[in-house]
């Protein structure tokens, strides 16, 4: 029975891939015309693998966090950094210009957001998990007082605002697959894959986590420990994820759920390869849709939190134990 | 084992007041006392989830926090009250957890045979399959004591075993203590709020008030009129019944 329930899970994942795949490739091919191969492929391509990375990130982090915080209708999302994120973008615009390196060049641009999120993110999520010893409902409501906070400074900055600068501003702050450039990537491929290894040790024992702290520290775990360098890899995830496409980390709480609801594990190197999987064809599905079917005229974000806001009530009403 | 000087303050308040004890090895020990009388923190305190202010607990010659986490883990079993597990896991997933410190995420044959036998000990074979949360309380506790029996340890700590259990189930849990002691072997170390089940289960008794152990000794010496009424400030009666002292208080 157990190995039956194992392989079974095992099926799933690889119909889902199949699934992933088909999307990927009638992403690339749909309405192609042969000639103009190459450029399709050369606008397509990268706009595809940063929906894949950013389907690995959401995925990957928004699984780990809710397993962490023990809890599975909470995404990192509720922690703010989406509005951190915005801060960020309207402070470097409102402080270098929209002309400036740090805003027009994609690679310069993806630094500093990274390096900003990474850092605000560390310090400060860092030092309230600590001050809070992670209870959730502390993290989680200093998290919506601090989406607050950074989404005042950041309509004040507009405020007082050259409104061209703000012009140019706004069509970074929506996730979009859009404008995407190449060259970041990499740099974000390189990002995830460092973050990954480093916390393999940690990831390992997420199972024996999610028993709970008492039985996490009987079964020779150190707890503490782990648990802040798991969430510190959840804010980097989704700091990357951010950077590269917007805020979009909603899409988390929607994975996560669906992936649990498949697989009724607890294994989670199946939970977050399926969560991933799920972002992956949500996202690749949906801006196959978007860009085909409705021309570009509704963002994918859109979608997403349209259809996330429903699944997540369908959740709230469903569940037992929220 | 040796509890030593151990002292925890909380907002500048002491609740465990230099407390000194041995455990006796291969007993089973209950810790008793008043509410707030700092049993459950000197519990806590042992099994290292409760960051002490200061003394030591020895074990095995080596203070507690300078043993690493895992081979901790393969000498000493924890099982507290807050068990909110919200995984989908099933019995035998519940009890492979215990062979944890042992193997990783990998069980090996003879994993496989200890859980086995942990699931026979504790009569879940028919329970193997299904989930922890569709479990009523009784199973679920006996499912993780099989899963402290599957991690194979010397000491077993139990924090509150019989609370939120009834009779029948509570008496099995205290049967099921006293078989982990006298078939195998281990030393339980266990917090009581049932005087009785600790006076009938036990054979050492450590009872505390505000911070202080008020008398460590052997059943037969704790369990006096004079000593319990000043424990719990409340009139009390023993009686004899199969050799046992069991106290009546109204």
């Amino acid at each position: 029975m157990k190995t039956n329930a194992r392989r079974a899970n095992r099926l799933k994942l690889l119909a889902l891939a199949a699934l992933v795949l088909a999307a990927c490739a009638a992403y690339l091919t749909v309405d192609v015309d042969p000639k103009y191969l190459d450029f399709a492929m050369r606008l397509r391509i990268p706009k595809l693998a940063v929906m894949l990375i950013a389907a690995f990130a959401i995925g990957g982090a928004s699984l780990v966090f809710q397993s962490v915080i023990n809890n599975t209708i909470v995404t990192p999302c509720l922690l703010g950094m989406n509005s951190l994120y915005t801060l960020i973008h309207t402070a470097v615009v409102f402080v270098a210009g929209s002309g400036s390196v740090l805003a027009v060049n994609a690679n310069a641009a993806f630094a500093v957001d990274l390096i900003l999120m990474g850092l605000s993110a560390t310090v400060i999520y860092g030092y309230l998990f600590q001050k809070t010893h992670y209870n959730v409902l502390y993290v989680l409501l200093i998290g919506t007082v601090l989406t607050s906070f950074f989404g005042s400074i950041q309509s004040t900055l507009t405020r007082i605002m050259d409104p061209n600068e703000y012009d140019s501003l706004l069509t970074t702050l929506v996730a979009s697959f859009s404008n995407v450039n190449g060259e970041i990537i990499v740099f974000a491929l390189a990002v995830l894959a460092a973050l990954v290894f480093a916390l393999r040790k940690d990831l390992a024992l997420l199972d024996v986590i999610t028993l709970g702290k008492a039985q996490a520290v009987n079964l020779g775990v150190d707890y503490d420990r782990c648990i802040r360098r798991l969430l510190l890899g959840v804010t980097l995830a989704i700091a990357v994820a951010t950077a590269v496409v917007g805020p979009i980390s909603f899409m988390g709480l929607i994975i996560a759920n669906l992936s649990r609801q498949l697989l009724k594990t607890y294994r989670h190197s199946q939970l977050i390869a399926g969560s991933a999987l799920f972002g992956m064809l949500i996202l690749v599905a949906g801006q196959l849709i978007v860009e085909h079917v409705y021309t570009y005229a509704i963002p994918i974000s859109v979608f997403i939190t349209v259809g996330g806001g429903l699944y997540f009530l369908y959740l709230l009403l469903t569940k037992r134990r929220v | 084992m040796r509890v030593q000087q151990l002292t925890k303050q909380y907002d500048g308040k002491t609740v465990v007041d230099a407390v000194s004890f041995d455990i006796p090895k291969g007993k089973v020990l209950s810790l008793i006392g008043p509410n707030g009388a700092g049993k459950s923190t000197v519990m806590g305190i042992i099994s290292r989830l409760i960051a002490r202010d200061a003394g030591l607990v020895d074990f095995g010659g080596k203070d507690i926090a300078r043993w690493k986490s895992r081979e901790l883990a393969k000498k000493l079993a924890i099982l507290t009250q807050s068990n909110n597990i919200q995984m989908k896991l099933t019995v035998r997933e519940l009890v492979t957890f215990g062979r944890f410190p042992y193997s990783g995420g990998r069980t090996t044959p003879e994993d496989e045979q200890l859980i086995d036998q942990a699931i026979a000990y504790m009569e879940l074979e028919g329970f193997e399959d299904r989930f922890i949360d569709e479990l009523s309380g009784g199973q679920r506790q006996r499912a993780l004591i099989a899963m402290v029996i599957a991690q194979d340890t010397e000491y077993v700590l139990l924090d509150e075993p019989t609370n939120n259990l009834d009779i029948y189930h509570a008496t099995n849990m205290m049967r099921t203590v006293r078989r982990l002691c006298d078939e195998l072997g281990k030393t339980v170390i266990l917090v009581l709020h049932e005087i009785n089940y600790a006076a009938f289960y036990s054979d050492y008794i450590c009872a505390f008030v505000d911070g202080r152990i008020a008398k460590f000794g052997t059943v037969a010496e704790v369990m006096t009129r004079e000593t319990l009424s000043s424990i719990y400030k409340v009139d009390f009666e023993i009686l004899e019944i199969e050799g046992k002292p069991l106290s009546i208080y109204y």
